[in-house]
């Protein structure tokens, strides 16, 4: 079956008729344009790994294809076995055969795996009582089809990652799909786990079935994939077969050719480091539902005043656990020691952290603010000590304070008073800076601190890093963004699968070495 | 250094150094309203609802509902579901709710009565030990809320049983009374009227000066233009609002129950708009996460809301029972936990959290104890009391979330 796939793709075409032809499709959002006119062909028995940096167009073209996306919202056409093909939705395209597994699979652990699988379609009987037998019998014929020997009647909970998704895979093929898309599917899954479902992707490549795989990870990419497709800025920039390619190639039409270091940009050299901030010595980090599963393990960083130090990694390497965990903040266990300006400390929870000066930028803006509150209540929600006159707050003087904070860091909002809900992502971003600077929390950890920032607000935020470290603040960067850590950072950590796996600094810098590194090449 | 942005090229070795505000106004933000601009319109409403319904009620009761004797009436029933209200606020404003108010108010009844009547007990060690009960009744919720993490409608709900329980059990089913005059005394008297007149100036003079010296203040601080508008804002609500208590006390003075709502109300406002504790309390109910993230201590402040509430059932509780002058297990303060949540709500406290106004719950209050009063003096039936009650509670909330959308 795979020889059908052997068809060049190269301008010109494959000799038999593509399962799915893509046609000059463009996909516009409000001031930005994120599928830029793609055409590709997909074969049937061939996996295609679809590769491109965060925002490159990659979600928005599997979700075009997939049906989330009306057929009148995009430019550009879409055939599917010779026959035009618009889905209005995604239960016309999976009527169609066109499935997509998203990146997180949703399902119900208090129910069984059978009663997931028929969720909302479950089969009745003659008096319209559901049919339980028969939903079983159906669950398992299914799940034997996709040859795995889940059992139907347990509790979705029980089964790891792996297994879920195998189950949910198995589910959206039972109706006869001839596209299968995968956003990510190895994020969340150890590496067992995901040679598990590498065996089932080549049990259905051997039925035909297309499967297109969205992925950062370049060695599971050349592991799995019969075909590379990049996008980058929603423009199609390269098209190998897996065999004619190598690494290097495919970073380098990730990342595009002739692209600056934008370094220097936001303010240049940082002063020389000083004193050690922030030492973390053997830091575990264990998952809070699962405590064997290791999310970081044995992490030593440290960070010293006046330097930025970025951690990166790839979804689901324990960046995020990591800084979490620093801040108090993480659910599950976390084993190691921290010491915080030479002092050996113990942070239980996000207060002791804060007594010891560290503060941190969350991955979320709708975790860390009170959206409904003013400006004014979130700025001083961390420093609240400070505004007290004889043992009363003193309103004047959290006006005042959230004034002097949204001059200084240019907040733009109609006033103090205005619900922060209402400001935009960027300025939402500065009142959480604000907060841990009146907080005088010398130490900051920043989790994605651009995520959902327009490119304006982000420079701004960018120069705003620079300065703080100028002033000897300490920053540790976590980010997804290898771009943005290269602009800011230092020095950048790697981690990989939990452990850390290499720095970066100086002229190594770069955002194809962090790739590279992080993907575990 | 007004520097508003921090750029590459300011200076590396500080953040645009904090304005000397003192020295007068520094450059406000071009679009900020003047001190005090936002004028919460929603409480005026409720106010405008409130004088509908007087009015209507003077019309259908031949002029005996705005007399003095009723409306001191009216203020006297209402304080009983006030200060449940108070506590009812403070714990919905953190995403609590609690539905064991009129069980354990009844409970602290049983609690006083037993002591002084059937123990002989003083009065004022009874009263001491029955408050004590009250706080281990909240700290003994607290505990399963904010500890062991069981939802507080779950924990409350389990109090309002055997807290009703405990009350016929204690006294075996038995009506205790009659209390000592001493409590009984104080729950049905009144300040006589030259004292509650002098008290109402005192109070409004305080309040007046305490404002001035406020807004002064902020126009030194560069936080207002000029003293005049701020102030009479403020100022005018407080005089309408102290007038109508002399009108109503100038005969036979305020009661003294009503005193005691003020002081509970003063301590209560203060706390929840002036404290360190209120603000968390607010932040809490905004966005708990946030709030953790923020250091604060989501689980302390919420146990120490629950020993709030425990006072709350303390002076409740004494109150109700001094003022029947008898503890009655069985039906003492039935549905004040739901009386107590309508008013909260009536007045604009959010079921979301983080949002509620402790003066707001007493206005909802004042507004159900209307409709109660002004029905009685009909003599309508006590069956289309509560239909009315609960109509208004739901047009009330209502009318909040169809503001509040467009608002939006």
């Amino acid at each position: 079956m795979t020889s059908t796939s052997a068809g060049s793709p190269a301008p010109g075409g494959p000799a038999a008729e593509p399962l799915m032809r893509l046609h000059r499709i463009t996909k516009r959002f409000p001031g930005v344009v994120a599928v830029d006119d793609v055409s590709l062909d997909l074969a049937a028995g061939e996996i295609v790994a679809l590769l491109g940096q965060n925002g490159a167009g990659k979600s928005t073209m599997i979700q075009i294809v997939a049906g989330v996306y009306g057929a009148n919202t995009y430019d550009g056409d879409l055939t599917l076995g010779g026959e035009p093909y618009r889905p209005a939705g995604v239960i016309e395209a999976e009527r169609g055969g066109v499935v997509l597994i998203p990146q997180q699979v949703s399902v119900v652990p208090e129910m069984t795996v059978g009663q997931n699988m028929f969720l909302n379609n479950e089969p009745t009987t003659r008096f319209g009582l559901v049919d339980w037998e028969g939903l079983y019998a159906r669950a398992r014929q299914v799940l034997a089809d996709f040859g795995t020997d889940v059992d139907p009647r347990v509790r979705m909970g029980s089964l790891d990652l792996a297994a879920q998704q195998l189950v949910v895979i198995a589910r959206a093929l039972s109706a006869d799909a001839r596209l299968l898309i995968l956003d990510e599917p190895t994020a969340a899954l150890t590496e067992n786990e995901a040679h598990r479902l590498f065996v089932h992707l080549r049990g259905l490549r051997a039925r035909g079935v297309a499967i297109v795989y969205v992925s950062h990870r370049l060695a599971e990419v050349f592991a799995i994939a019969d075909r590379v497709v990049v996008l980058r800025d929603g423009r199609l920039c390269g098209d190998h077969r897996t065999v004619d390619t190598t690494r290097d190639e495919v970073v380098r039409d990730m990342l595009g050719a002739g692209i600056p270091e934008p370094r220097q940009q936001y303010g240049g050299a940082a002063a020389s480091p000083g004193e050690v901030a922030l030492e973390v010595a053997g830091l575990s980090v264990r998952d809070p539902e699962d405590g064997d599963r290791v999310r970081v393990d044995m992490l030593d960083l440290t960070v010293r005043r006046g330097e930025t130090v970025g951690v990166f990694g790839l979804v689901g390497s324990g960046t995020t656990p990591a800084a979490m965990a620093i801040f108090g903040a993480w659910p599950g266990r976390v084993d190691g020691t921290i010491r915080v300006d030479g002092r050996a400390v113990r942070i239980n929870r996000p207060a002791d952290a804060i007594a010891h000066g560290v503060g941190m930028i969350a991955p979320d803006r709708r975790r860390t603010l009170m959206l409904d509150h003013s400006v004014a209540d979130n700025v001083v929600l961390a420093s609240l000590r400070s505004l007290c006159r004889h043992g009363l707050l003193d309103p004047h003087a959290r006006t005042l304070r959230a004034e002097e904070y949204v001059r200084r860091l240019n907040i733009r909002t109609p006033s103090v008073r205005a619900p922060v809900g209402t400001l935009s992502g960027g300025n939402q971003q500065k009142v959480q800076v604000a907060r841990w600077l009146a907080a005088q929390t010398r130490t900051m950890l920043l989790v994605d601190p651009t995520h959902g920032v327009d490119v304006g607000a982000r420079a701004e935020i960018y120069r705003l890093l620079r300065l703080l470290a100028r002033q000897r603040y300490a920053l540790l960067l976590v980010s997804a963004e290898a771009e943005e850590l290269v602009a800011v950072c230092d020095r950048v950590l790697v981690l990989r699968a939990g452990r850390a796996v290499g720095e970066l600094t100086g002229a190594g810098l770069t955002e194809s070495n962090l790739l590279h590194l992080a993907a575990g090449d | 250094m007004t520097e508003p942005i921090p750029t590459a090229t300011a200076t590396p070795t500080a953040l645009p150094a904090q304005t000397p505000h003192d020295d007068g106004p520094p450059d406000p933000p071009a679009a900020r309203p003047a001190y005090g601009e936002k004028v919460e319109w929603r409480n005026y409403t409720l106010l405008l609802v409130l004088a509908v319904i007087w009015f209507v009620f003077q019309l259908l009761t031949d002029g005996l509902f705005l007399t003095q004797r009723n409306l001191g009436l009216l203020a006297l029933q209402s304080t009983i579901v006030s200060l449940a209200a108070i506590s009812a606020v403070m714990l919905i404003v953190t995403r609590n709710f609690d539905v064991s108010v009129g069980s354990a108010v009844a409970l602290v009844g049983v609690v006083l009565a037993m002591l002084t009547v059937r123990a002989g007990w003083p009065v004022l060690p009874a009263i001491l030990v029955a408050m004590l009960c009250a706080v281990l009744m909240g700290a003994w919720q607290g505990f399963w809320v904010a500890r062991v993490g069981i939802p507080s409608f779950i924990v409350t709900l389990a109090g309002m049983l055997y807290f009703r329980g405990l009350s016929l059990i204690i006294p075996d089913g038995e009506t205790i009374a009659p209390l000592p005059g001493a409590l009984t005394n104080f729950a049905t008297g009144y300040l006589t009227a030259a004292y509650s007149v002098i008290l109402i100036l005192l109070a409004l003079g305080g309040y007046l000066a305490y404002q001035l010296r406020t807004v002064r203040r902020a126009v030194r601080l560069g936080l207002a233009d000029d003293v005049r508008r701020p102030f009479a804002r403020r100022a005018v609500p407080a005089i309408v609002a102290a007038a109508a208590g002399i009108y109503i006390g100038e005969s036979i003075g305020i009661p003294l129950l009503v005193i005691l709502l003020g002081v509970c109300t003063l301590v209560a406002e203060l706390l929840m708009r002036r404290t360190r504790y209120g603000a968390k309390l607010y932040a809490i109910g905004g966005n708990p996460e946030a709030a953790r993230l923020a250091g604060i201590n989501v689980e302390s402040a919420v146990f120490r809301n629950f020993l709030i509430a425990g006072v709350a059932y303390g002076i409740t509780g004494i109150a109700l029972t001094a003022r029947v002058s008898g503890a009655v297990g069985g039906s003492a303060g039935l549905f004040l936990e739901l009386d107590a949540i309508a008013a909260a709500i009536i007045g604009g406290t959010s079921l979301a959290g983080g949002r509620g106004r402790i003066l707001g719950a007493l206005l909802g209050a004042l507004l159900m104890g209307s409709l109660n009063n002004g029905m009685s003096l009909m003599n309508v039936s006590t069956f289309y009391q509560e239909t009315a009650r609960g109509m208004v509670l739901l047009v009330a909330v209502a009318i909040d979330q169809l503001s509040r959308r467009r608002a939006a």
